[in-house]
């Protein structure tokens, strides 16, 4: 029995962080895209366009984070 | 081709490369599949909470908190503090006008910063937000760029097997179950000394706590020791009341500055405005919930990342040791600087919205 749920446990880690990361992984994208657009319509604001980019990525990187962080919990808490 | 013929350094040094690497895989885990694993060691022991270097409390029995221990990230924390005011004590012993090299070097980062608060906040708001701003980035960096360092997560003191046991039953307590043997791994260690790290070329010397069982003190049969190692130092954000800590700090210095600009009417107005109609109620009472995700995803997009790396150096490390972990090193550097600029700015920019009311915020 303890062994069937370890299996259920590694599982779901899995599936959460797979699953998890596929939306924000579409978020960074579209994020980094619309980032170059940007850069190549206008090079010279290259400089707050780096940094609103990185702080817009940081939101998209937390969602990814929330799964990850379903993930360890699964494994080494629940 | 031919111009690195003519650059025997960077030949050798390239084939010293190759090799390394060729020697990792052949004797990291993945060549353990093959018959290699000679200078493997096993994967070392991944633990969520920090875990504590001295194994009695010391202080004992506090009301709420209950035994405190003195943890791995405790120390890690207390260092990086030292290392700051120790910069700080030394950048500021003698300033001249003419700074020198170290005078210059810290003028340059703080010039830097100084200049993006200012842009970001204006600035008069700036100068007021910088202090935060700046003690939150070289603390974030500079405890993420010590966790990349050798020695930290290798070299601990030896917890015996007893110990480990009772700390997995410890954590089943109430459930009535009882700790499955067998899914414990322990290593093996030789001596008998208090400080240990896990040796070279060991990846086959794990074993579960089924194993010995009825050996006494963590005793396998050979007379070797059976534990776990608990490392002396960890990086200090891969603990969770770290950021957890920093991201309180950050968000109760944010309303503070908002109840100081606003006056405490108009800040609290912000999330319960019952002046504008329902759909305006609603927005602010959205607004505050957010404030408390705020905290949750500063705490855990630090937490997560600065663990996750350690996690991923740690896993590399056991496939592929030697040179296949150094490109991870540069990418963990880069996490740490990265989160660290998040971190700071994202209070910066909040900070920001906090002070502006809602007649000043079309400028």
């Amino acid at each position: 029995m303890e062994g069937d749920i370890s299996v259920l446990k590694t599982i779901a880690a899995g599936l959460a962080i797979g699953l998890g990361s596929l939306g924000p992984a579409l978020g960074i994208g579209l994020i980094a895209a619309k980032a170059m657009e940007a850069l190549g319509r206008n090079p010279e604001a290259s400089g707050p366009i780096q940094q609103n980019m990185i702080l817009a990525l940081a939101f998209a990187e937390a969602i990814a984070i929330y799964a990850l962080v379903v993930a360890f919990v699964i494994i080494f808490i629940g | 081709m031919a111009s690195l013929l003519n650059r025997p350094k960077l030949l050798v040094a390239l084939v010293a490369v190759v090799f390394l690497f060729c020697l990792g895989l052949a004797g990291g885990a993945l060549g353990n599949e093959f018959g290699g694993g000679f200078i493997g060691s096993p994967l070392a022991h991944i633990q969520l909470a920090a875990e504590p270097i001295l194994s009695a409390p010391i202080i004992r029995g506090l009301p709420v908190f209950g035994d405190v221990y003195l943890t791995n990230t405790m120390v890690t924390t207390w260092i990086v503090v030292s290392l700051l005011l120790l910069l700080a004590y030394l950048g500021t012993k003698n300033i001249t006008d003419t700074p020198g090299r170290f005078q210059g070097l810290l003028e340059a980062i703080l010039e830097l910063f100084l200049g993006l608060a200012e842009k970001v906040a204006g600035p008069t708001k700036g100068r007021m937000f910088f202090p935060l701003f700046m003690t939150i980035f070289l603390f974030v960096v500079t405890a993420n760029w010590l966790g990349v360092l050798p020695g930290f997560g290798t070299i601990g003191r030896f917890e015996p097997a007893s110990e480990v046991i009772h700390h997995a039953e410890k954590k089943l307590k109430g459930d009535g179950d009882h700790v499955d043997l067998s899914s414990i791994h322990l290593h093996k260690f030789e001596g008998d000394g208090r400080f240990v790290f896990i040796p070279f070329g060991s990846i086959g010397d794990v074993l579960t706590a089924k194993e010995i069982e009825g050996h006494g003190h963590g005793e396998s049969k050979n007379g070797d020791r059976a534990g776990l190692l608990v490392p002396f130092f960890r990086s200090s954000n891969t603990e969770i009341n770290t950021t957890l800590a920093i991201a309180l700090i950050a968000t109760i210095a944010v309303h503070w500055w908002g109840i100081r600009a606003l006056g405490i009417r108009e800040h609290i107005g912000k999330f319960l405005n019952f002046r504008s109609g329902p759909i305006m109620l609603f927005v602010g009472l959205l607004e505050g919930i957010t404030e408390f995700a705020r905290v949750l995803s500063f705490t855990f997009r630090l937490f997560g990342n600065i663990f996750a790396g350690e996690v991923l150096l740690i896993v590399i490390a056991f496939l592929v040791p030697l040179v296949g972990l150094v490109p991870f090193l540069g990418l963990e550097l880069f996490v740490g600087l990265i989160q660290g600029f998040i971190f700071s700015m994202l209070t910066l920019v909040f900070a920001t919205t906090a002070t502006m009311g809602h007649g000043s915020e079309g400028h």
